[in-house]
């Protein structure tokens, strides 16, 4: 899967990555590599978008930390800085209760994350 | 005598199975013309492979058994397995059949490198007719004067789980039915292996977690306690919980769940757990130790996750200071009210940044209370919202002796289903002191 296809999209100098329905470990691989590879672009925003995402156990939490962690690296290098946006729904809870809210927004919806400006 | 006869049937179903007409050889029908019956001997000597597996002998007698056969249908000299250690991404000489060597030096190959870590890495066999310094890494191969090698990767659902290779002291061209051959025997093996493997795993997880679990409280409190432990399938080792009183007299209750599963997992929460029991006698706040136990883990234990939840009782009881590293909130009853759900910050789990600090908040206990910790393989289910089983656990928690409270609790939220998850739960209800016997 991944770079090209349609889980990938631009908005301007920002990247929306949609996620599955369920994640864990059967394809907590193939999300870990497209976030990854949705990193490396760079953009002045990443909006991991979970708003599909129905069920996520730690093995997807373990993704999403991965990208932050990823990015984090990257911006540290980086001429222009990358801030990841959480967009969560269902799953929303099970961020907010490991504390991952701390580490990056979480909004409701795709349209939300994108119309916040950078902080 | 009924696991012989059960093995018998197994084998007649395996050489019925292996006796049609052709051989499916990697999805292509291998047709066997005037060597018909040389072949026929050599799939039989690869059908006692299996039957070798499913006789379920001691690993390293299976594995044993196995090289020998696979030595002897190719006519080598040598014949090893390795088997890939996920943890360190070496392959380690676990059996072999003429280069006993590689086994008792405890031979390890990166994934990646020599003859052994290429197959292992690119996923498919790798036949050497020039055995030396650039072609192989292990210097036992080289000294034992190996001149030609012929090696698959062992796969189970998959995934590489190691390598079996054939060797040959005198130069020798392995031909294209020869790695056939070998690639059936690998596939033969490699589930049984596989099996073996988690089997021992699991074994392995069970006795570090049984080890590593208190099934009492210290002496000494006006408390009491319950406990359950129940290994999800396949996924035995992340979780814990712990109970151990501190030379200032308080008590620290702690839970906690390690992301991934078996003995990677369970090693993890073991070096878990002993920092935590340092750090706590070193700080006596709860959030001070989390936060140090996280660089602690972030630094040695780099990409492990880890949700820790710590309960810090005063001496006689009467209050408790609790911090939360990602972990969900205890559940707790005081006598004639309902249970409720304790109101803490959600600090941001072990593992997963530098910079995380965490608070921790005090409740005050009416004596009599009961308070619940647990993992989320006791509230967790696909489909449902997290706070609907964190409510519907907060519904069963009474405040009644521990292990009524405790038994009521999985008898309602597991019942007789099979835990998908770990489920640790650790209940402990702290008396009045008039009570006490």
């Amino acid at each position: 899967m991944i770079a090209g296809d349609d889980r990938l999209r631009w908005d301007g100098d920002r990247i929306v990555v949609s996620l599955p329905a369920e994640i864990d470990l059967t394809n907590a691989d193939e999300v870990r590599d497209a976030l990854r590879v949705a990193a490396r672009h760079g953009a002045a925003v990443l909006v991991i978008d979970m708003s599909a995402t129905t069920f996520c156990d730690s093995a997807g939490v373990q993704v999403i930390i991965d990208a932050y962690n990823v990015i984090d690296t990257q911006n540290q290098t980086a001429a222009t800085r990358t801030h990841v946006r959480l967009v969560a729904t269902a799953v929303r809870r099970i961020f907010t209760l490991v504390g991952i809210d701390q580490l990056m927004p979480v909004y409701p919806s795709v349209e939300a994350a994108l119309a916040d400006l950078p902080a | 005598m009924q696991s012989h006869a059960v093995r018998e049937v197994a084998r007649k179903k395996l050489l019925t199975s292996l006796g049609s007409e052709s051989v499916q050889v990697g999805g292509v029908a291998v047709a066997v013309p005037d060597s018909r019956a040389a072949l026929e001997d050599r799939l039989r000597g690869i059908q006692s492979l299996t039957d070798a597996a499913l006789s379920r002998l001691d690993d390293q007698e299976l594995l044993t058994e196995l090289l020998e056969r696979t030595r002897a249908i190719l006519q080598a000299d040598t014949a090893a397995v390795l088997l890939l250690d996920y943890a360190s991404g070496h392959l380690i000489a676990t059996a072999a059949a003429g280069l006993e060597e590689e086994v008792r030096q405890g031979v390890r190959i990166p994934v990646g490198r020599g003859f052994a870590g290429r197959i292992a890495a690119e996923h498919r066999p790798v036949i050497l007719t020039q055995v030396d310094h650039t072609t192989v890494l292990n210097p036992i191969l080289l000294a034992k004067g190996i001149r030609a090698l012929m090696g698959v990767p062992l796969i189970a659902s998959g995934k590489v789980i190691g390598v079996l290779h054939v060797g040959s002291l005198t130069p020798r061209q392995f031909t294209a039915e020869e790695l056939e051959l070998l690639e059936l025997g690998a596939q033969r093996a490699a589930p049984a292996l596989a099996a073996l493997m988690a089997h021992e795993d699991r074994i392995a997880a069970a006795a570090l977690q049984r080890s590593l679990l208190p099934s009492a409280l210290p002496a000494g409190f006006p408390a009491e306690m319950a406990v359950r432990y129940v290994p999800g399938a396949g996924k035995v080792g992340g979780d814990w919980y712990d109970v151990f009183s501190v030379p200032s007299g308080h008590l620290w209750a702690v839970i906690g769940d390690v992301t991934g599963s078996g003995v990677a997992a369970a090693v993890i929460m073991g070096r878990m757990r002993s920092a935590l029991r340092a750090y706590a006698l070193e700080a006596g706040d709860p959030a001070e130790v989390l936060d140090r136990l996280d660089r602690k883990m972030q630094h040695f234990e780099p990409g492990a996750l880890a949700t820790v939840l710590c309960a810090v009782f005063d001496p006689d009881l009467d209050r408790v200071r609790i911090c939360s590293a990602g972990h969900l909130p205890p559940v707790f009853a005081s006598p004639g009210r309902p249970a409720e759900v304790a109101k803490i910050p959600s600090g941001l789990l072990i593992g997963a940044s530098r910079t995380a600090r965490r608070q921790a908040v005090t409740l005050e206990i009416t004596p009599g209370s009961v308070f619940c910790f647990y993992t989320d393989g006791l509230i967790e289910r696909r489909g449902q919202l997290i706070d609907d089983g964190i409510a519907r656990l907060r519904d069963l928690v009474t405040a009644d002796p521990p292990e009524v409270a405790c038994a009521a609790v999985m008898a309602a939220l597991v019942g007789g289903e099979a835990a998908t998850d770990d489920i640790a739960v650790l209940v402990i209800r702290c008396q009045p002191a008039a009570v006490q016997p």
